[in-house]
């Protein structure tokens, strides 16, 4: 999920900030500090993450178009310039633009806005954006929600009573509700200084940018992964399952299917299964000290040599041409593959399914699916040729049975040449003739149309006077028993019009 | 959509009054005429549908499309209304199909024009569709038992979709104010029920049909609040294909339906979309097939704003879009997998056109086909891909955007990366071994296990002993191991089984007595690795270890660890027996200078030092080359040329192409010369030269057959 880092650069973050008359800050330099913080430990604990760097005043200006390198990041933060008041509403809209242009619609994007909760005044404000929000034309809406899944989280290097004497507070659980309510607003507790703002990035740093450590289990075969990134909670359905579900830190694998038999499933997100040396869990912020760096490689080194299921599991389903089916939670359920990039690197993934006991029509319900060995048959056949999947549906779909519309009056003029065409061809079409009578019969029956039965009957004894004379003395008797039977249905009569009754062929001493 | 929304339940409510017997006066020509066979036929008089007939075949039609995309959950129930109200199908699942409505329809038949007109009424049908929707579904049954405390949260929310043909506007009012009574009193009566829900929300839809050619009575309404209840919204439509245009849109509205047309389909012969059929075979048309699924297959396009672009175009009615989506060749095959953020079900707006069934044929048939959505830039971009699953389309909507997990580290640069010997190939046996399979609700276990438990309950049992790289295990490579340790994961073993691990072991035994090589690995382990009696004991102990983990699921695991106990305590006894054996003729030939106690310490030191001088040797070789500690090896005696030059042991081992040729040579050329005295008498190609000279000395020249110095 990326990161757009959204910095106020306006004037009032040059307001100086006295801690305890030893050194004065700017607000400015504290949210740099916070700053500093946040890369530093996804630096060393989220590196993944792919984050930019925006500032804005009465303009918006991308400093760092997303990366990750974090250096260059920090490097930008330390060369931050002041300028004028805060607009917020444009620099949003620059967010926007930024995150669409890089990364389309449907991914999501955390934003992380620090200011100091002056949000500006008279036109451009954040309050006079929100009053007018109902005001506007389809032109210039405000850019909140964004068309992306937004995760909303706004820094204040201000304190809440601060926040609180003016109206400031409202407007950013305003803001946030705008943007879809994922996120949080974050103050400082007590005074401001350095180690009040450093605890409310910690506070993020806690809430979004903790690595997610998972153990992935295969029977009694383990390893230690850090999933990247953060699988979300999920709500399944907000009225009937309001609590989010969380993907657990336990995955399990519980068998494996075939590429082919899974064949491209829907999936609600993806992530790199990545292994990780069980002692080095512990350090969950980087304390970034030298001595540790020097040891880290030959650690990593150590890692690398001793043998680890991860490796060994994305081989094999990378060969095999395989996924494994891993459950994520009580009735949620996803897969592990071997992913390979354009440029050959492959890694271990794993995509989420829709939470629920069915996520895959064509596999069934998932907790259904038991091992192959409980089958008397083998059914992937003992040569690998059959597979027991896609699961059939119990009832065809409307194209899969050969259903009678008639709303077109093509698709009516279509059935009944059907059934001329197959009258003149007597007694060969015999089967087909009736097979397509008998369609027309039942659909007529349904509708109501009775007018029509009448009609094809009529035609029928028409195609009876026109046979030729080299026909097949059992055309004219096949022809006039089905006219004559159409008509009986047409009657209505429970006897001859029961839906299910079907016109058999007249049995003639020519058909033998 | 949530689960029980108004469109968990639909009640179509169809009148079947003497009025509806009216023709729609919209005619259809059946008959149409082949020009060769025009000549002096008179055509049949066009047919016309009443309006009872096309009432039902549209909502047939309705029906149609919305148990294709929702074959579950989204419920209809069907009643038709003259002087009583006839219930057509229940809300239950198997209920749940248009053959099941068709053949009910069916037995209802046309509307009897000769009623008495005073005796029918849609209010009859009307009234039934709120008892309807009080009773509840199979789907809100479950879930308010599976939720227990909180089984509030299951809503009952319900549409009535009314077809008749209304009076008048007071006429309409009169039905909307006798439905939100019916509300009121069925909710007090479902108040004290367990098998009846209160009434949520009830969303009227009444479509008034009219004949063609006549003026309607009854004015159009957007939906309008009649209590916080109930909601009502009023169409009038001609009847014939005004009627069915209508509910394509509503059961688009209804069901969060988007249309999606795909272009540029080829019917050419050789992509055999369409069979050589056409009376044109040689000109290959492009064709267009519209369909309806969900419309967050379209949700990129409704974020980007894009929906106006060149992609879509609005219908003449104004009220309907559909997307456009290209055609895409080449097509992908089924092991790729895509990444796909969705999927959804389609159908076919003109489900029996030939067009249509052509593509669905076409998919049905188990390919798949990308499309494409056509960009201003001129830009190809691959958004979509239709796909069939057993029987079923569907729409998947591929991912189309940069990945935010470009660029990871590989998986060779993480932990457990360097190393290099996984049991790749094992592993892969092992994934066979464990895929699954659907099993039968039917079939229970008598554990009362689900059988995704029992799929864990037997990767559980199939990794207890599983090591993963190939050096750190010797029976997993072993072929003669296989039959013991592919049944001992099993769950339950019949005698059979028993049987066949037992013959595993015994050969095993066999193998060792005949000093077979194993497939010990030497990675790690300085020099040639450990000796021959060695590596058995690491394999026993393996093999042990491998069993002793299973041993204790039945009796039968139990007696395969005994019977690899029983075998393998023989073998090293027999060894110490032989050694021992050995050291003595050893001692007895030389002075008696120890004492009988220190033998059996010394013949162990000897032992243990023997192991480490063999870690030193190539384990192949098993001549120990005359280390004065040493004991004597059995076969060191002299032998006759032909054993000399072929060693028995070596025979044992793999025989490579150029010591079977040296051997052929040899033997050849030996038959040509007399062998040197000194060669055919040597002892390990070794003969003493000037024996005569010890032995004039009065020496003994040799001692067990061996050289002295």
């Amino acid at each position: 999920m990326p990161t757009v880092v959204l910095m106020d650069v306006s004037l009032s973050m040059t307001r100086p900030v006295s801690l305890d008359g030893i050194e004065e800050f700017q607000r400015k330099n504290l949210a740099v500090h916070g700053l500093n913080m946040l890369f530093e430990h996804m630096a060393s604990n989220y590196r993944l993450e792919f984050t930019a760097l925006m500032a804005f005043s009465s303009l918006w200006e991308l400093l760092v178009p997303f990366t990750r390198d974090y250096n260059a990041l920090q490097e930008a933060l330390s060369n931050l310039e002041d300028y004028d008041k805060t607009c917020l509403e444009l620099a949003l809209q620059g967010v926007s633009s930024v995150v669409q242009q890089e990364w389309g619609n449907g991914c999501p994007c955390q934003v992380v806005l620090v200011t100091d909760g002056s949000l500006g005044i008279g036109k451009g404000s954040l309050r006079h954006s929100l009053q007018t929000l109902k005001h506007r034309g389809d032109d210039k809406k405000f850019p909140l929600p964004y068309p992306f899944p937004t995760k909303m989280f706004i820094l204040c290097v201000a304190n809440a009573e601060e926040l609180q004497m003016t109206d400031a507070m409202e407007n950013l659980e305003e803001l946030l509700r705008l943007s879809g309510g994922d996120g949080q607003i974050f103050t400082v507790d007590g005074p401001l200084c350095m180690k009040s703002v450093q605890a409310m990035f910690g506070m993020l740093i806690d809430r979004a940018y903790s690595p997610f450590h998972a153990v992935l289990h295969c029977g009694n075969l383990s390893s230690d992964v850090q999933v990247f990134p953060r699988p979300e909670p999920v709500v399944v359905d907000e009225e009937v399952e309001p609590i989010p579900r969380a993907v657990s830190t336990d995955l399990e694998i519980v068998g494996f299917i075939e590429i082919a038999d899974i064949s491209s499933p829907p999936v609600i997100s993806r992530h790199l299964v990545l292994p990780i040396a069980v002692n080095k869990e512990v350090d969950e912020v980087g304390t970034g000290t030298t001595d540790e760096l020097e040891e880290e490689p030959s650690a990593s080194q150590m890692a690398g040599k001793s043998p680890n299921f991860c490796v060994l599991l994305h081989g094999s389903l990378k060969v095999e041409g395989m996924v494994a089916l891993v459950q994520l939670g009580p009735e949620w359920f996803g897969m592990l593959y071997s992913q390979a990039d354009s440029k050959k690197k492959s890694n271990l993934m794993m995509s989420l399914f829709e939470p629920g006991s069915d996520p895959l029509p064509w596999l069934g319900k998932i907790s259904h699916l038991g091992p192959v060995s409980e089958a008397a048959e083998n059914p992937y056949g003992e040569d690998d040729s059959k597979s027991p999947f896609p699961l059939q549906p119990q009832v065809k779909r409307s194209y899969a049975q050969n259903v009678t519309v008639w709303i077109k009056a093509s698709g009516l003029q279509t059935d009944v040449q059907k059934i001329l065409r197959n009258a003149r061809k007597l007694p060969d079409k015999t089967q087909t003739f009736y097979k397509e009578l008998n369609r027309l019969r039942k659909a007529a029956l349904a509708f109501g149309f009775w007018e029509l039965l009448k009609g094809v009957a009529e035609l029928l004894e028409r195609e009876c006077t026109m046979l030729p004379d080299s026909a097949h003395p059992d055309a004219a008797f096949q022809l006039s028993h089905a006219a004559h039977q159409l008509k009986l249905a047409s009657s209505g009569d429970s006897q001859y019009a029961a839906f299910d009754h079907n016109i058999v062929p007249m049995h003639t001493d020519f058909s033998s | 959509m949530k689960m029980f929304s108004v469109a968990h339940k639909t009640v179509f409510v169809v009148d079947h009054c003497p009025y509806m017997a009216e023709s729609s006066r919209q005619q259809v020509e059946c008959d149409v005429l082949t020009k060769s066979r025009a000549q002096g036929v008179i055509p049949l008089a066009p047919v016309s549908k009443s309006l009872w007939t096309c009432a039902v075949e549209c909502s047939m039609e309705y029906c149609r499309i919305l148990f294709d995309v929702y074959p579950k959950d989204k419920l209809v129930n069907y009643i038709v209304s003259d002087s009583e109200f006839h219930i057509l199908n229940t809300w239950r699942r198997e209920d749940q199909s248009t053959h099941e409505l068709m053949s009910a329809l069916a037995a209802v038949g046309p509307p009897n024009p000769r009623e008495d007109p005073e005796c029918c009424s849609i209010l009859h049908g009307l009234v039934a569709a709120v008892e309807a929707l009080c009773k509840i579904t199979e789907l809100q049954h479950e879930k308010r038992t599976a939720l227990m405390d909180t089984a509030e949260r299951v809503a009952n929310r319900g549409r009535i979709i009314c077809l008749t043909n209304a009076k008048s506007d007071t006429h309409v009012r009169m039905l909307e104010d006798c439905i939100q009574e019916t509300i009121s009193e069925q909710n007090k009566l479902a108040a004290g029920s367990d098998r009846l829900m209160a009434i949520q929300q009830c969303d009227l839809v009444l479509v008034h049909i009219y004949p063609q050619g006549e003026e309607t009575l009854v004015s159009d309404r957007p939906k309008k609040e009649i209590s916080p209840l109930l909601t009502s919204e009023v169409h009038s439509v001609r009847a014939g294909r005004h009627l069915a245009s209508k509910l394509n849109i509503l059961v688009q509205q209804h069901f969060d339906l988007a249309s999606t047309t795909i272009t540029n389909i080829p019917m050419k012969p050789t992509l055999n979309v369409c069979e050589q059929e056409e009376q044109h075979a040689n000109t290959s048309a492009n064709y267009d097939v519209e369909l309806l699924h969900h419309r967050d297959a379209h949700i990129e396009f409704f974020k980007s704003g894009d929906l106006h672009m060149a992609g879509t175009s609005t219908r003449e009615n104004g009220v309907k879009e559909t997307m456009t989506l290209k055609w895409c060749t080449p097509r992908t095959n089924s092991i790729e997998l895509h990444y796909c953020t969705g999927a959804y079900r389609i159908s076919p707006t003109d489900v029996n056109s030939r067009p249509s069934s052509c593509l669905t044929n076409f998919l049905l048939n188990g390919r798949s086909v990308l499309l494409e959505q056509p960009r201003k830039s001129g830009s190809k971009v691959i958004s979509h891909m239709l796909s069939s699953h057993g029987g079923e389309i569907f729409l998947h909507v591929l991912n189309s955007n940069r990945s935010t997990l470009e660029d990871p580290p590989s998986i060779s640069e993480g932990c457990g990366g360097r190393v290099t010997d996984y049991r790749i190939t094992d592993f892969g046996e092992f994934m066979r071994d464990n895929r699954l399979t659907p099993v039968a609700e039917a079939s229970h276990d008598p554990s009362g296990k689900l059988p995704v438990e029992r799929a864990k309950a037997q990767l559980e049992r199939y990794t207890r002993y599983w090591p993963m790289i190939i050096s750190q295990t010797t029976i997993f490579n072993m072929q003669a191991v296989v039959p013991l340790a592919n049944l001992i994961v099993k769950e339950a073993l019949t005698e059979e089984d028993l049987l066949t691990c037992q013959k595993t072991i015994y050969n095993l035994v066999d193998m060792e007595r005949k000093n077979d090589p194993l497939p010990i690995s030497t990675v790690g382990s300085r020099g040639k690795g450990p000796k021959r009696d060695e590596q058995y004991r690491i394999m026993w102990n393996e093999l042990e270890t491998l069993v002793k983990t299973h041993a204790g699921a039945t009796d039968r695991h139990q007696r395969v660890l005994e019977c690899i106990i029983a075998c393998r305590s023989k073998p090293p006894e027999e060894e110490e027996r032989k050694k021992r054996g050995r050291k003595r003729e050893e001692r007895e030939d030389r002075t008696e200078k120890n004492g009988s106690k220190e033998a059996e310490d010394k013949s162990w030191q000897e032992s243990e030092r023997l192991k480490g001088l063999l870690e030193k040797e190539d384990q192949e070789s098993e001549v120990i080359k005359d280390s004065p500690d040493s004991p004597e090896p059995l076969n060191k005696k002299p032998r006759l040329i032909s054993e000399d030059v072929q060693p028995p042991e070596r025979a044992k081992g793999p025989a490579t192409l150029l010591s079977m040729w040296t051997n052929r040579i040899t033997v050849a050329n030996s038959r040509k010369h007399q062998e040197f005295f000194g060669r055919a008498s040597s002892v390990n190609s070794k003969f003493e030269l000037y024996q005569h000279l010890k032995e004039e000395n009065g020496m003994d020249a040799h001692e067990n057959g061996k050289a002295t110095r």
